[in-house]
């Protein structure tokens, strides 16, 4: 049993909370700064030098980044010492939520709303500055594109036998990333429940080990994977296996330890009462009721593999992808609708039959 | 046989309690202060509004819950002092019946009432689910003894409720135990149902002279079926005695002074 000091316990967690919403105040007040510098900036009428007006990377580059940090963090400290006259900042209303007596004021009633609605309304001002939205362009520059979507509608035969052979090169790159994929996320899930991992110090470290491992592993793009596996174990489509397992790996073993936290306990608290060991309650208590989801996931995940094996095969991972990169870069529009449209029968397909057999599963 | 046993058992209760107490991570106290002997042999109910303690009392006692204060013997072994292998070999003579009867759903029935027999299995068969032939045939004279041997290739969870909580009973009596704990075991059954599995149970402790401990709402089992009974409140001990002793103002001191019996019969 834990038993914690309360009051100890106490202050530490408040202490800790309040740097954490200082921090977040620090951070948001310093973004809306350097935003509202960003415009200034962009409406200077200030030329590049090419003499044209400053383009997105110039104006981002002028922006006092380090001196709206400091003054975000002076004023975050302000609001926090101000907060019981202005109202709970916006990084405690997110870590300690909102405060009993704001509950039901307007947000026009709040600092904290005001400085929502100036932060949202500049977010959008920026953004159409940074990524350099041009409307213009979009309406009237359609000519070019017009020819592969041209193109496109008129698929041309003479790659269609190429690319039927890679496509079973695809479904099967997909399938066996897919099925080396579950052993190893099976084993791994049971670690990764937290219902599971509460009885010792040990399987709380396994737990956060595991948890944290995968989290970093899914983080990276399966064409980042792909680029390692590459240069690993050379060009095709072995890569693209090896890239999207993986993914899978990470993937599989979070969506099944969260099934695994969500079963009933009562069938493992009667298998533990029998005197079972852990080893039988996992087996009797829990995995006949995760196996039918297990295959749901599972099979759900092939069809994505199938689908990211296409981006893989973009960068050298095998699959269709391969052969559609080259017809891009020449512009041979016809054969990349060809192309086109049977990964998009694929995909359709395996939509079609993955959900027939989950419905059958579940 | 409960008769011929009990002289002998009077010396070393099956299980005894010494100021048990239970505090859940959160805060909340479900149990305080708890004294209690249970002999060979005895149908013990224990009774109490719900929220009162009475499945944490019984969880205590097998340790699927740790108490935070407080010892439980059973048969003279210390069972809070108890870890890992020793614990569970200790498990196997304590069988539980739950009111959710928990049993396996997409397994048979006749698998649910092997796996009574988990804690003395080999490990390796165990997890591929085969057993030995005897033990299968045990398990389906478990069967037969709660009048389910005909559906013992059936899923556990095409039975009824009812049908269910007798394969539980089954189960339990597959492990072989020298007690049984039974939370609410008929509570979540349709009333007419009740008997059909507390007669089960009722069987279990005259002919096998099994102890048993077994929480219960409804006062007319109460009367029918326990040789003792204890009563909590706010997971406090107030009262024990015989069936024959609890009457109206006891009723009152449990539940509060605005409860009413729900029928009746007994008073
Ligand atoms: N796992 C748990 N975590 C926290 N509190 C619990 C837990 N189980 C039971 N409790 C609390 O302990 C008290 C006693 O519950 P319980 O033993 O289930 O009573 P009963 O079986 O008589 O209804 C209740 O207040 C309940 O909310
Ligand atoms: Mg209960």
């Amino acid at each position: 049993m834990a038993r914690r000091e309360p009051a100890a316990d106490t202050t530490w967690r408040a202490s800790v909370e309040s740097l954490q919403a200082g921090a977040i105040d620090a951070v948001l007040i310093a973004i809306l700064l350097a935003m509202g510098e960003l415009l200034v900036v962009a409406f200077s009428g200030r030329r590049g030098p090419t003499g044209l007006l400053l383009g997105a990377e110039q104006i981002l580059d002028l922006l006092s980044y380090g001196r709206w940090l400091g003054a975000g963090i002076a004023l975050a400290a302000l609001w926090a010492l101000g907060a019981r006259w202005l109202g709970a900042s916006p990084g405690q209303a997110l870590v300690r939520g909102v405060p009993e007596g704001e509950r039901d004021l307007a947000w026009t009633e709040t600092l904290r709303g005001w400085f929502a609605a100036v932060f949202i309304e500049l977010t959008f001002f920026a953004g159409w500055l940074i990524t350099e939205l041009d409307l213009v362009a979009f309406l009237t520059k359609f000519g070019k594109a017009a020819d592969i979507v041209r193109g496109l509608a008129q698929p041309s035969t003479s790659v269609l036998h190429e690319g039927l052979i890679l496509l079973v090169q695809t479904v099967f790159l997909a399938f066996m990333a897919t099925a080396f994929a579950i052993p190893i996320a099976f084993v791994l899930a049971f670690p990764s429940a937290r219902n599971l991992t509460r009885g010792s110090t040990l399987a709380r470290l396994a737990y956060t080990v595991s948890r944290t491992l995968m989290n970093f592993v899914r983080a990276v793009e399966p064409l980042v994977w792909a680029l390692i596996f590459i240069s690993w174990v050379g060009i095709g489509p072995f890569a693209g296996v090896l890239a999207l397992w993986v993914h899978s790996v990470a993937s599989l073993t979070k969506l099944y330890s969260e099934q695994i936290e969500s079963i009933d306990t009562g069938p493992m608290d009667a298998i533990t009462a029998t005197g079972a060991s852990t080893l039988q309650v996992l087996r009797y208590g829990v995995v006949p009721q995760v196996i039918p989801p297990f295959l749901s996931f599972t099979i759900y995940r092939w069809d994505i593999n199938v689908r990211m094996s296409t981006i893989i095969g973009f960068v050298g991972g095998g699959g269709i992808g391969y052969i559609l990169k080259p017809r891009v870069d020449l512009g041979e529009w016809g054969e990349v609708g060809t192309l086109v449209l049977l990964i998009a029968a694929t995909v359709w397909l395996m939509d079609l039959i993955s959900a027939k057999i989950r419905e059958r599963i579940v | 046989m409960s008769a011929a046993a009990a002289p002998a058992a009077a010396a070393t209760p099956v299980v005894r309690i010494e100021g048990l107490g239970m505090v859940y991570p959160g805060g909340v106290r479900a149990l305080a202060g708890i004294d209690l002997e249970v002999h060979e042999g005895e149908f013990l109910a224990v009774l109490g509004l719900s929220g009162s303690g009475k499945s944490t009392l019984l969880r205590c006692i097998n340790r699927l819950v740790d108490p935070s204060e407080g010892r439980v013997w059973i048969f003279d072994r210390e069972v809070t002092r108890l870890r890992g292998g020793e614990l569970r070999r200790l498990r196997r003579q304590v069988a539980m019946i739950f009111q959710q009867f928990n049993l396996v759903r997409r397994h048979t029935v006749l698998d649910n009432v092997l796996s009574g027999s988990l804690g003395r299995s080999r490990l390796l068969p165990s997890l591929v689910m085969s057993f030995p032939p005897a033990e299968r045939a045990r398990a389906l004279e478990s069967l037969a003894r709660v009048g389910l041997a005909d559906r013992a290739g059936s899923r556990a969870d095409a039975l009824s409720g009812g049908q269910q909580q007798r394969v539980a009973v089954a189960r339990a009596l597959m492990q072989e135990p020298r007690l049984i704990l039974a939370d609410e075991p008929v509570a979540s059954l349709d009333p007419a149902l009740r008997h059909s599995v507390m007669r089960h149970i009722e069987a279990l402790n005259r002919d096998e002279g099994l102890t048993v401990i077994c929480s219960l709402h409804d006062i007319d089992l109460v009367e029918r079926y326990a040789t003792r009974l204890v009563a909590l409140r706010d997971g406090r001990l107030v009262w024990q005695g015989l069936p024959s002793e609890f009457d109206r103002a006891t009723f009152r001191s449990i539940y509060g002074e605005d409860a009413e019996p729900a029928s009746n019969t007994g008073f």
